[in-house]
């Protein structure tokens, strides 16, 4: 379920997907862990327990209609302290430990020199719009080269949508006003193993209207120098630059500029 | 209307008042909503059966989608629960009934009302299509424009009107008719849980009718909240999770409740901590109201906030650790008889503890980044909400004996269980396998085929073993056999000291556990007066106790026999559903076309139906309302009772200030949404549209009219009828004085400034929408409160209220409370 993925560009870059895979592995491993124990326990207490009708009556106190209700203490009360304490240290201590993953999530790998690239993208029904720091703008298809880091910085033209790709383990809120952002980035290793273009399934992930259900896209991944070959040849020339979408963009502001940041 | 006819009158169950009629009312009404919203699941699982052949289109799989949604968590899940907590609730305090018992009819035919609505809903063009958690801005008219969208909206909003009023009547009855001797700590479990459900309600359901009013005044009057992109998506996520997170809880803790009481009384054994379980339910409730941004973790909420959310979030988990933990030791030792209602108690813990433990997955962040909107999500809270109604079937089979006096088939019932169980794994278990599946998406990665279609079979077979459930009790109501008065060997509480079904007003003598034990003690009644508590050999007790508090001997007619029947709570329900039946098309009907002033303006009408529907509706709102204050209804407070931690409140007005609680929260919401969307605007770039003379104006007039309503209350104390009318009518006057300024400042806004509800020639139309809708619903309450004015002077002019001027009392706290409102309007909308 572990494996370490490591990307060229510096080698304690983690992708998203692999920091959710640890998390999640350690969450499945403990819950289930967690959940047979109790289950089991309880199943067998109640096995054990169960009226068979030939158990001696002498330490039985049975509830009677009509008295006002009391608890049990004794020793029970101490086990179920203790119970409750042990769950509440594995459970406190999973948060605190998924914790340190998220700041790192939050932030992001540091990207050194090269730099990385941010896109805007902007959902709107039903479909994704993708535009490059150089203002060239692509539909459905999100093109980005291996080993850098991505930033997306993602809004709505219309309603709430969610952008994201379950294969990555990237996802944000698309919010018409708003903007939200998030990052990934594919090792060059990945992108060979699928034969030298990586893609990935996008989806939306918040209802969004009548066509919810077909609203996909694409991530395509290609290595650095095809990706500068293609990226160069889009220029300033993007015949479909700005919002020029014949989807009616009701009362959302324009999209902010995107840019290259070092 | 004072008598009530027989069980076997249809007549009765339309007229009753009755908690236990109420409470069959409830539960029967509610397996409806269960087939409803089942049918609508059905239809999901179909389409989900195939990702690239379907059989509904895409629209009408959303509005399957939402109506499935909103009708198992509101038709269903609450009121189902609120069937048993009608009928076992006063039994198992001690008192005759609710505290209000045409409120609780009232609460009921609202319900059943805001149901038929939504019914309706689906022939308007299509019903909702936005999802149960109806995000913004896919709500407003322009992404879903079908009339039956807005009248869902407004079956949810009369949904909620009644909750409220059925939360007050349980707050007012929890606390201040619990029997002589039963404290706040030695409430049963399930009443226990029932109060801390219906505080939750209380705050919960007062801000969604808030965020209902406002989406239904986009809809309906075109305002522009949650297309504006200063924050409107985002008003409608908190507002919608401040409310919807607490409702987990809100319709779980019934369930909890009961599961408490089972596995007490089938296992023979006492609740382990009992102490710390009801510490922790009330934690719970207060956290509930803390973590509903984890929600929203994915929107651009700080990282700070979402710190503080996570820690609440995994906060409010621990209670529940002990809870969990409390019920399976209780069982320890215990003497388990594996009945029906125990297996599917015990079903709902299992089941509750696998939705608990991937609960605790979506605390940390970077999981649930990935796990929102996806199918885990789904699974999750179908263990939570859904496991925990299973422990309600339980109650089900449980009380059933006691609402019928017959027994239930055991064998069926445990073959309703097991069937339940293996078909609920199927469904939703699956549903973790394939948790990749975003939500509410059918043509989905076909790789997660295999687990859909799983689920899909387990579906029908959990659909289909209710209808065991139904055989089982439509059988053992015509031919089961007697179940006497209690067949359980270990039960407990007060509603099996009595016979099954239990007789009208319950108990034989008055309940009191003053001993230490439920006893039925006889007191003496002398002619003209209250009730006196007598010693063992019948004499009058000198020692009245401080439970029997002067204020009983206030209500004036002791030889009265309590009423148990009236015909006005149906009928105002009716009055409103029409009433919103209107508002559902008045956008679409009715069309107001601007001129240089009001009278050159054009009203067009396009179908005349909603138009007439809306009036009809508000004169028989009228009309009933009138009805309802002249009928003669007698509904006593219990003599002796438990009343911490409102001794010497009076009740009817313990009543007004639970309403007054919630109604602060409406408000909250609307001036939180004026100051959220303010922000996100940019605070200074607005300034007040109006200009602030007639509001100081208007300031004065109102509170000028506080000091004449404390008037008219010592004018009535004094028996002075003069007084009374010169004071109230002052009142009127003022009130209609601020009226008329306030119709003045908005011609002059339409017609002179080009300020309208949806467009604003001097800035953002959002503000002239904040503006417009929340002085409008001030604007309403002065209205509402003038109409009860109005009542209240015809009434004293007749020579009311001067025996007993409470009627005077409690409509000041209102008219005080809109006063106040006033204030922190007036600085926010004239001022600043």
């Amino acid at each position: 379920m572990i494996d370490p993925v490591i990307l060229q560009q510096g080698s304690d870059w983690r992708a998203q997907a692999e920091i959710f895979d640890e998390i999640f592995f350690v969450f499945l491993a403990l819950g289930t862990l967690v959940g047979t124990i109790v289950v089991a326990y309880t199943l067998w207490n109640v096995y054990k327990y169960r009226d068979d009708g030939d158990r001696s009556d002498e330490e039985f106190d049975a509830p009677v209609v009509g008295e006002l209700p009391t608890g049990q203490g004794g020793p029970k009360a101490k086990k179920l302290f203790l119970s409750f304490g042990l769950s509440a240290i594995v459970v406190i201590s999973l948060v605190v430990y998924a914790y340190g993953l998220l700041l790192y999530v939050e932030q992001g790998p540091d990207t050194g020199d090269e730099g990385d690239i941010e896109i805007m993208v902007e959902g709107y029904q039903y479909g994704w719009a993708y535009e490059y720091p150089n203002g060239h703008t692509e539909r459905g298809e999100l093109i980005v080269p291996a080993d850098q880091r991505i930033d997306l910085n993602i809004t709505s033209r219309d309603v709430w949508h969610n952008f994201g790709s379950s294969d990555l383990r990237i996802k944000s809120d698309a919010i018409p006003g708003d903007h939200s952002e998030t990052w990934f980035a594919v090792s060059s290793e990945d992108v060979e193993a699928q034969g030298g273009e990586a893609t990935y399934r996008v989806e939306c992930f918040e209802l969004c209207g009548a066509g919810h259900s077909a609203m996909k896209g694409q991530i395509t991944v290609i290595p650095q120098d095809e990706w500068e070959e293609w990226y160069a040849s889009t220029g300033n020339s993007s015949e479909s630059a700005g919002n020029s979408s014949n989807i009616a963009a009701p009362g959302v502001g324009a999209v902010a500029s995107g840019g290259v940041s070092a | 209307m004072s008598g009530l006819p027989p069980t076997t009158s249809v007549k009765r169950w339309f007229v009753t008042t009755n908690h236990k009629d109420v409470g069959i009312l409830y539960t029967i009404t509610a397996l409806f909503f269960l087939l409803f919203g089942g049918v609508m699941a059905l239809l999901i699982r179909l389409q989900l059966w195939d990702p690239t052949s379907q059989i509904l289109s895409g629209l009408a799989y959303n509005e399957a989608v939402t109506a499935h949604g909103l009708i198992m968590v509101f038709w269903f899940l609450s009121p189902f629960a609120f069937g048993f907590a009608n009928y076992f609730v006063p039994l198992q305090i001690g008192a005759d009934d609710l505290a209000f018992p045409r409120l609780n009819a009232l609460s009921y035919w609202l319900y059943l009302g805001s149901g038929i609505l939504l019914a309706i809903s689906f022939f308007q063009g299509g019903t909702l299509s936005a999802g149960w958690t109806i995000y913004a801005p896919l709500n407003v008219p322009m992404y879903t424009p079908s009339i039956g969208s807005t009248g869902a909206v407004l079956a949810l909003a009369m949904f909620v009107t009644g909750t409220t009023a059925s939360t007050v009547n349980f707050l007012t009855s929890i606390h201040h008719s619990r029997a002589e001797g039963m404290g706040i700590m030695d409430m049963p479990m399930f009443t226990w849980s029932m109060l801390a459900t219906v505080w939750m309600m209380l705050f919960a359901f007062a801000a969604l009718l808030a965020v209902g009013l406002i989406l239904a005044a986009d809809r309906v009057l075109g305002s522009v909240y949650f297309s504006a992109t200063e924050g409107g998506s985002l008003l409608w996520g908190h507002l919608f999770w401040f409310f919807g997170h607490p409702e987990v809880y809100i319709v779980f803790f019934p369930a909890l409740g009961v599961m408490l009481e089972l596995f007490q009384t089938f296992s023979g054994r006492r609740l382990v901590g009992r102490k710390w379980v009801i510490i922790s339910i009330c934690l719970i409730s207060v956290q509930s109201f803390l973590v509903w941004m984890h929600h929203m973790f994915l929107t651009t909420i700080n990282l700070e906030i979402k710190t503080l959310m996570m820690a609440t979030t995994i906060g409010i988990s621990l209670p529940f650790d002990l809870v969990v933990f409390a019920l399976i030791y209780t069982l320890i030792k215990g003497r388990i008889q594996f009945t029906t209602p125990f297996l599917f108690a015990f079903g709902a813990l299992l089941l509750f503890i696998l939705g608990g433990i991937t609960g605790v997955f979506l605390g940390a962040i970077v999981l649930d980044y990935e796990f929102r909107g996806t199918y885990w999500v789904v699974a999750h809270f179908h263990y939570v909400m859904f496991g925990g109604a299973t422990a309600l079937f339980g109650g089900a089979y449980y009380w059933f004996p006691k609402i019928t006096g017959k027994m239930y088939d055991e064998f069926l019932g445990k073959l309703h269980f097991v069937i339940f169980f293996i078909g609920f794994n199927a469904v939703y278990f699956s549903m973790f396998l394939g948790w990749e599946t975003p939500r509410r998406v059918f043509e989905y990665n076909p790789e997660f085929q295999i687990y859909h279609q799983f689920g899909t079979i387990g579906a029908f077979v959990l659909g289909l073993s209710f209808f065991i459930m139904f055989y089982n009790f439509a059988k053992s109501y015509v031919s089961g056999e007697p179940a006497g008065d209690n067949p359980w060997d270990y039960s407990r509480t007060a509603e099996w000291a009595v016979s099954s079904p239990p007789p009208l007003e319950n108990w034989p003598n008055r309940p009191s556990y003053a001993s230490g034990k439920l006893e039925f003690v006889k007191d003496y009644v002398p002619d003209g007066g209250p009730a006196m508590k007598t010693d063992d050999n019948g004499d009058v007790a000198t020692d009245g106790g401080d439970s029997h508090s002067a204020h009983i001997s206030e209500y004036p007619y002791w030889d009265k026999h309590p009423s148990h029947a009236s015909i006005w709570p149906f009928a105002l329900a009716v009055a409103l559903g029409v009433t919103l039946f209107g508002f559902s098309g008045f956008a679409d009907a009715v069309t107001v076309e601007l001129g240089e002033t009001a009278l050159q303006s054009n009203v067009v009408i396009s179908n005349a139906m909603y138009p007439i529907a809306i009036v009809a509706g508000m004169v028989g709102l009228l009309y009933t309302g009138v009805k309802w204050g002249l009928e003669d209804f007698y509904a006593p407070p219990s003599e002796f009772a438990e009343r911490w931690p409102f001794n010497g409140v009076e009740k009817v007005k313990l009543g007004m200030w639970f309403f007054l609680a919630s109604d602060v929260i409406v408000f909250g919401a609307f001036l939180s949404a004026a100051i959220f969307v303010r922000y996100n605007a940019g605070w200074m770039t607005w300034s007040p549209l109006t200009e602030s003379l007639p509001g100081l104006i208007n300031t004065f007039v109102l509170i000028t009219s506080s000091f004449t309503v404390i008037l008219a209350l010592v004018a009535a104390r004094r028996k002075s009828r003069q007084g009374l009318l010169a004071t109230l009518g002052a009142t009127i006057l003022l009130g209609f004085t601020f009226m008329a300024i306030k119709l003045w400042e908005w011609n002059h806004e339409i017609f002179d400034r080009g300020v309208t509800i949806s467009a604003n020639a001097h800035g953002d139309p959002i503000q002239a929408s904040i503006y417009y809708v929340t002085t409008g619903l001030h604007g309403i309450h002065v209205l509402l409160g003038l109409v009860i004015a109005i009542f209240l002077f015809v009434r004293a002019y007749q020579g009311h209220y001067l025996d007993d001027e409470r009627p005077i009392e409690y409509f000041g706290l209102y008219w005080h409370f809109v006063d106040i409102v006033w204030v922190f309007i007036f600085p926010l909308f004239y001022l600043f």
